[in-house]
């Protein structure tokens, strides 16, 4: 009869508002029956029995009391839900009954918890986290590179063909820039992010004003000879320069002095396209010519130069590897109806840039997580920390599992009792499980806590390091735990409370109730100690693994800060320069430059200074091919930079032959450059380089140039990677502008007291201002950051697992011994030594120590090679790191067995066996 | 415990107490319980308390509604009703359980003819 089930929804919405009533139900239930016995029992009594009968046979007509109340709960509330709560309270008070034990798990779970939250949060916010704008899933970003360069973009002609060309983006916009500039709102001067794009970005990206309106299409006339002047300002940046006045539309906004009418600010929650970088201003890409034109060239009609970022939106049916299809079998006629013509007749060097061209290929890549200043670096970092907190929980499982394990060992006679009385084993079960998902709740609140601090304090660190704080539009990446991260919490939180109660659970509630009550608690079978051991063993083993790797990336620090790179960064500051954004243009570079050199050398307390295009330890890489002059065959790969007189001298890299450049080499001396020694060997193998011919085979403006000096080697860009040969040319001899180049300072002064004499030599001149003056010593600092945060955190990780590993250790150890007093008791009392009784144990340690040790070697052997291309100067089995490692664990293992046999060596036998 | 009475089979007894209540109007638990021992003659053996929780259930599915009272002797007790959803179950339940007793009274007479 089905119809007598009713609708399930109508009994569980029952059953809920029984649960929720729950103890006034029970009592009028019982006021329902007594009374009904009452009237049965009248009844009875009226028919002649005795009180005590007529009670008697109204219990037996009414039937079974208790099971009745039992039917009444299961229909009217959950009783599984009243179990579970009944576990948890008893939960909480086993837990509270021992403090000790609890407080060990709860900070054990809360530091492998946590930190795994707050990697992951880490890891969220760099790479994983979408673009907070509609369906960010169809942005993709295409472009054209160079091969072996990954970095795509396009040239403007190039944009509008593709665009033209493709049928598979619903829409496309291109972004071209984002350069800090000189900005100027009601006469108040700042800097700030300022980003050229086409008509359709702010429409693409979805992004609604705040005030006022966006840019559209119609702003951006590319044909134009009057492009519209019209800027829209980012919400932090409007927050923080206009105080959030509503009456800047309308307002004239100056960018590098050219007046612009404010149109509109966008909403607190458009971000752009980058995750660390912020939007400050954007404008129409069309008033390019007149930001930058002056300054660096007109970028808008140029063919080849690569200057763009364009993103496009894919049609909601279509593919990424579709569009990479299309695009890619489109591409070589695109190519070639933007190709730059060629100027001269073939075989002359200006056909170089048309080879380069013709080489370009095309990529399409997903791009819903938008762009990262932090990401490249940082990513690999976070990759392998997530990895190794990882391994830094399941430790911690495999700790508490044992911990566990031995607590339920102790309390099997209850178990036993309880199962006697009628609990089912999977009754048992749950209640063990519920006390170790209690000890994860309670681990994880606190660790979700904790990693809340951890990681925002992770990226202010990472921040102050890389200077992001202080560049111009850097934002905070945002660490605020969003669905992702909760729901990994929670999957960690639960997934560890199962994992180290599971186990411990099963093996408790399997004990025959009889024997177990009967046996004496004292002893043990010993078919327990087996998982017992394997859980030691399991978290030695992975200690193992957590400390080779964290001792080879502390090695790894070592080594890169015990490098000679061939300069001086002690001492030396680095001058970030800005053009000022009004005339400039008087007088020629090489006068202004010879003056301002001389003027800063002239400041007490410096010793030299010099200008260099590239930046020193800071990544920076251009790459030339360069051979001698007039021969064939393959170039020789090096570094490129453009110095000025006085660099060589201010970052101590020595001449060893020849001259450097003096301000003499102008654009009408004989083109000269300097080259490194290597280099010189390497093209020059026997006899001198100096007065020889090389060309530049890349660039058609470095043709035939005469080495007139060499120096000796330096990793100038790059401290990781060894001495590169590297050719210097000059910074002016070919009328490139330098407004940009940075200035190198030799002094002992510190930036902040150079500032001021500084300011005052540049501004005497009046062509160039001060951004920043920062210490070379902390740019090389700031190279090896990621190796610095690896080697801390994973060195602090392995500490960690060490300690967790030793009290683990130890806990097993003083359980052991406490299990065998009597037996202890026994030995002492038959003479046995004392000695060895102390040799037995620490014996026992130092061989389940050193099994863990042999699990754990393969282990650490493979996951290092996983990270060898991470390290410096160290090989993934380096031998010093594996035997400290190995030197360690045996030194808290026996550190561990140590304690507990001391106690050992106490027993009184007298006592222990008066005891049982 | 008497051979001859039939135990109460799982479900009828639901019918049973809507059926009363539906011919007697609002009555407690005890009354409901006097009025079955009545009907069916000592036939049906009865654990009473199986009453209440056949009342929980019908009232869980909003056959019959409760309210608090006072009985004949004047005490406080609780009287159950039919709800008009009930009436109609009734008459559903009825006309089930009809069909099926003729069904099950037809085999048991095929079995005689054999």
């Amino acid at each position: 009869m089905s119809s007598w089930r009713g609708s399930r929804l109508r009994r569980f919405a029952a059953k809920l508002h029984g649960f929720v009533r729950g103890r006034p139900r029970d009592a009028e239930f019982c006021d329902e029956i007594q009374e009904h016995l009452q009237l049965l029992t009248e009844r009875f009594m009226a028919q002649g029995m005795t009180r005590e009968q007529a009670s008697a046979a109204a219990r037996r007509q009414f039937g079974n009391k208790t099971l009745l109340q039992e039917d009444r709960r299961e229909l009217q509330t959950f009783p599984c839900i009243e179990a579970l709560w009944q576990d948890l309270r008893y939960a909480i008070r086993v837990l509270s009954k021992s403090p000790g034990f609890t407080t060990v798990a709860v900070l054990t779970l809360a530091l492998g918890i946590g930190a795994n939250t707050a990697i992951f949060s880490v890891l969220n916010a760099l790479v994983l986290r979408d673009l907070a704008v509609p369906h960010p899933e169809q942005l993709v970003r295409f472009g054209a590179h160079t091969p072996g360069d990954h970095y795509a973009s396009v040239s403007l002609p190039m944009f509008e063909e593709i665009v033209r060309e493709q049928k598979v983006f619903s829409g496309a916009f291109a972004r071209g820039g984002g350069s800090s500039m000189n900005l100027e709102i009601n006469g108040e001067l700042s800097r700030g992010q300022v980003d050229l794009v086409t008509g359709s970005y702010f429409s693409e990206l979805g992004a609604v004003p705040a005030l006022g309106r966006l840019i559209e299409p119609s702003d951006v006339n590319l044909n134009s000879s009057e492009p519209a002047q019209v800027a829209v300002l980012g919400y932090s940046f409007w927050e923080r320069q206009c105080g959030g006045a509503r009456d800047v539309i309308g307002k004239t906004l100056r960018i590098e002095n050219i007046p612009f009418t404010i149109i509109g600010v966008t909403r607190k929650e458009f971000g752009g396209l980058s995750v660390d970088m912020e939007d400050d201003i954007v404008v129409p890409l069309s008033t390019e010519p007149l930001i930058r034109g002056a300054v660096v060239g007109d970028s808008l009609q140029s063919r080849s130069i690569l200057w763009l970022d364009p993103v496009g939106r894919l049609k909601p049916d279509v593919t990424i590897e579709q569009a990479r299809a299309e695009l890619g079998s489109r591409w070589p006629a695109i190519r070639e109806a933007v190709a730059p013509a060629g100027q001269k007749p073939a075989g002359n060097p200006w056909d170089v840039e048309r080879n380069i061209f013709h080489s370009l290929q095309f990529t399409v890549e997903p791009y819903g997580t938008g762009s990262s200043f932090l990401r490249g670096r940082f990513a690999k970092p976070v990759y392998v920390l997530m990895a190794v907190s990882a391994i830094v929980l399941l430790l911690a499982c495999a700790n508490l599992a044992s911990l566990m394990l031995s607590r339920s060992a102790a309390r099997s006679h209850e178990f036993g009792m309880r199962a006697t009385l009628g609990a089912t084993r999977s009754r048992l079960v749950q209640q063990l499980l519920v006390e170790s998902v209690a000890l994860s709740g309670a681990g994880t609140v606190a660790g979700f806590l904790l990693a809340n601090w951890s990681s925002r304090a992770l990226i202010a660190y990472l921040y102050r390091q890389t200077g992001l704080f202080g560049y111009v539009g850097g934002k905070a990446l945002d660490v605020s735990p969003d669905l992702r991260v909760l729901g990994f919490t929670a999957g960690v939180a639960i997934l560890t409370g199962v994992l180290f109660g599971l186990a411990p659970a099963w093996l408790a509630s399997r004990g025959v109730p009889n024997s177990t009550l009967q046996n004496n608690p004292r002893t043990l079978g010993l078919g327990r100690w087996t998982l017992g051991k394997t859980l030691i063993v399991t978290q030695v083993a992975l200690s193992l693994v957590l400390l080779a790797g964290g001792g080879l990336f502390v090695r790894t620090l070592e080594k890169l800060r015990a490098v000679q790179p061939g300069f001086r960064f002690a001492g030396v500051l680095e001058v970030g320069l800005f053009p000022k954004p009004s005339p400039f243009k008087n007088g020629d570079q090489i006068t202004y430059f010879r003056e301002l050199t001389d003027r800063v050398s002239r400041i007490p307390g410096v010793v030299s200074a010099g200008f260099s295009h590239g930046e020193v330890g800071g990544g920076y890489d251009w790459i030339q091919k360069v051979r001698i002059h007039g021969a064939s065959g393959n170039p020789l790969s090096s570094n490129c930079d453009r110095v000025m007189p006085g660099f060589f001298r201010t970052v101590g890299i020595s001449l060893l032959r020849g001259r450097t450049f003096d301000w003499h080499d102008n654009a009408h001396a004989s083109h000269a450059v300097v080259v490194s020694e290597n280099l010189a060997q390497t093209l020059f193998p026997s006899g001198s380089a100096i007065g020889q011919h090389i060309d530049v085979v890349t660039d058609p403006r470095w043709q035939d140039l005469e080495i007139i000096g060499v120096v000796s080697n330096a990793s100038l860009y790059d401290i990781h990677r060894p001495p590169e040969p590297t050719v210097y040319l000059d910074a002016l001899q070919y009328g490139t502008p330098a407004e940009f180049d940075p200035l190198f300072v030799q002094t002992e002064l510190s930036p902040a007291a150079i500032l001021a004499p500084l300011r005052q030599a540049f501004n005497s001149l009046g062509r160039q201002y001060v951004v920043s003056v920062s210490s070379l010593r902390r740019t090389i600092d700031d190279s090896i950051l990621p190796e610095s945060i690896l080697a801390t955190l994973s060195g602090f990780f392995a500490l960690l697992a060490l300690l967790i590993a030793g009290i683990g250790l130890f806990g097993l150890m003083a359980y052991t011994i406490t299990r065998r007093t009597r037996e202890l008791g026994i030995r002492f009392a038959l003479g046995a030594q004392r000695a060895a009784v102390l040799r037995m144990i620490l014996g026992e340690t130092f061989l389940l120590t050193l099994v863990g040790i042999a699990m754990g070697l393969p282990s650490a052997l493979a996951a290092t090679r996983l990270i060898t291309h991470m390290l410096f100067g160290v090989t993934s089995h380096d031998s010093v790191t594996l035997c400290t490692a190995v030197v360690a664990l045996l030194g808290v293992g026996g550190l561990a067995g140590y304690i507990p046999a001391q106690r050992a060596m106490r027993v009184d036998p007298l006592v222990a066996l008066r005891y049982e | 415990m008497d051979a001859k009475k039939s135990e109460v089979l799982q479900g009828t007894l639901d019918l049973m107490i809507l059926k009363t209540l539906h011919a007697l109007g609002p009555l407690h638990g005890f009354g409901i319980a006097r009025r079955i021992e009545q009907v069916s003659r000592d036939v049906l053996q009865l654990n009473e308390g199986t009453v209440y929780t056949s009342l929980l259930r019908l009232q869980q599915q909003g056959w019959i509604a409760a309210e608090w009272g006072t009985s004949e002797n004047n005490r406080r007790a609780k009287f159950y009703s039919i709800t008009k959803r009930g009436e109609k179950q009734l008459e559903v339940e009825t006309e089930n359980w009809e069909r099926i007793a003729g069904v099950i009274g037809r085999v048991l007479r095929l079995e005689e003819e054999r």
